[in-house]
């Protein structure tokens, strides 16, 4: 379990802000894919076994910050 | 005690009437002085008979109350803006009795603290009507008419001068709404029902109805029935009898719950959340269309699906590009040619800021379940039905004028 998971913390999509850029994707291969029009596809599970670091990179490196960490 | 009544009064097109109940929200208003009640005692009367709200989440009244910030003087709204292009309840209410629907917010603003109730309000007809029932306190305010502005955060967000949409963060308005203040948003009938349990107590309420369910509930119903119109019935009256009494023909399905709920098949399930839940339904805001034998279904869902396209806010990328993708499969379904739609159901349902997708994807998703014949019928050549337009998608079109 990662340190996020542990932490009570899960990646939210902002959806009136997103606009697929697809950085998310690029940066968590594996735990968020794309759909048909480019918008993220957040495997839960997935993300839950990414290292915090490299979770949080994501949250930082979207442009148009719509990810973030939310807790429960 | 059984009566069944349709009136047409000469102030409304929208016919109302009631059945198998003694009408508590379409009758004459009273003219005793309203009472009052301290903020415990309101909860105590709202817990004894369950009110959940009326505007389709179906959430505890009393849990509301107790989940606003308790730091500020909060304000109440009054949610009569009704998006939903079918559902006509809320307009007649507001159009008809306003002061019952007024009562109901006074007592709770009084329970609470709240000096300010605000009415927001989607229709221009209902501007008239209103600006002379307003009491001290009370402000009318219009927001845009669409789907999604009938949304409580979309409304707070409107009534804050900015655009009529759910925001993208989850901010509750009972602790950050209008003006920042705890606000609790409620459905124009859910305070009518609270002004009646205030006036005649927690025991007459729950006289009529379910166990889990006390009291009446408002349906608007429409489609292939003979006398279409808004319904006060008992939580619980089987669909058998109501269709009975609004005359409905034969018919494919009945649609519970608007645009964002469920086709099923007609089965005499009883009308309350949980009677149409187990049905496999959403009750939602009471509405019920009748899907008539004559009518091409699929033309009348493809209709729909073009519709809650153009209804889509368009600021959530899934539901942007996702409903009129899902509007185009359901077009080569009734063209009998095939279509990835089941893909493209699953990448718009709960993706979005408010539930306009997933409302969206349970309504073509229903539909399309239960229209097996119809839609082998249209792999070979077409069911042979005109669309009559039993599913209405312009507010100009509606069976009545409102």
């Amino acid at each position: 379990m990662s340190a996020l998971v542990r932490s009570g913390q899960r990646l939210e999509i902002d959806w009136t802000r997103c606009d697929g850029h697809g950085l998310c994707a690029a940066l968590l291969p594996g735990a968020i894919g794309r759909d048909d029009w480019g918008y993220p596809v957040v495997d839960e599970t997935a993300v839950g076994q990414q290292s915090s670091a490299a979770v949080k990179r994501a949250v930082a490196c979207c442009p148009a910050l719509a990810l973030r960490l939310a807790r429960d | 005690m059984s009566t069944n009544t349709l009136m047409r009064p000469m102030d409304s097109t929208i016919p109302v009437g009631w059945i198998e109940v003694e009408p508590r929200l379409f009758g004459r208003p009273s003219t005793e002085p309203l009472p009052s009640f301290s903020r415990d005692r309101l909860l105590g009367l709202l817990d004894a008979v369950s009110l959940t709200g009326r505007g389709g989440a179906g959430f505890p009244m009393a849990a509301k109350i107790r989940a606003l910030r308790a730091d500020a003087e909060p304000i109440v709204v009054i949610n009569g803006a009704e998006g939903e292009p079918v559902s006509a309840k809320d307009h007649a209410l507001l159009g008809r009795f306003p002061q019952l629907v007024f009562d109901g917010a006074q007592v709770l603003a009084e329970a609470v603290g709240a000096r300010r109730v605000l009415v927001a309000i989607a229709d221009s007809k209902l501007i008239e009507p209103l600006q002379f029932a307003l009491r001290p306190g009370f402000e009318l305010h219009r927001v845009p008419l669409r789907f999604v502005s009938g949304e409580a955060r979309a409304l707070v967000s409107a009534l804050n001068g900015a655009a009529a949409l759910p925001p993208g963060r989850r901010v509750l308005p009972v602790h950050h709404g209008v003006n920042g203040r705890p606000t609790l948003v409620c459905n124009t009938e859910t305070l009518a029902q609270l002004a009646v349990l205030a006036r005649t107590g927690a025991s007459h309420f729950a006289s009529v109805g379910t166990v889990a369910e006390p009291g009446t509930t408002l349906v608007t119903v429409t489609g292939s029935v003979a006398r279409p119109g808004v319904y006060e019935i008992p939580l619980g009256l089987r669909l058998g009898a109501l269709a009975d009494w609004v005359g409905a023909g034969p018919s494919q399905a009945v649609i519970t719950g608007g645009y964002h709920g469920t086709w099923l098949p007609t089965s005499d399930f009883p009308l309350s959340r949980q009677g149409v839940s187990a049905a496999g339904g959403t009750f939602g805001a009471g509405v019920l269309i009748f899907v008539g034998q004559q009518t091409c279904a699929l033309a009348e869902l493809t209709r729909v699906a073009h519709w809650l396209a153009g209804e889509s806010a368009k600021q959530c990328g899934p539901c942007r590009f996702g409903l009129p993708a899902l509007a185009g499969d359901v077009t080569d379904l009734l063209h009998g040619a095939p279509a990835a739609i089941e893909r493209h159901l699953a990448q718009v349902d709960r993706r979005g800021a408010c539930a306009h997708p997933d409302g969206a994807v349970r309504f073509i998703r229903s539909g399309l379940g239960i229209l097996d014949s119809e839609l082998f019928a249209h792999r070979h050549g077409g069911c042979g039905r005109p669309d009559l337009g039993q599913l209405v998608t312009s507010r100009a079109g509606r069976q009545w004028a409102a």
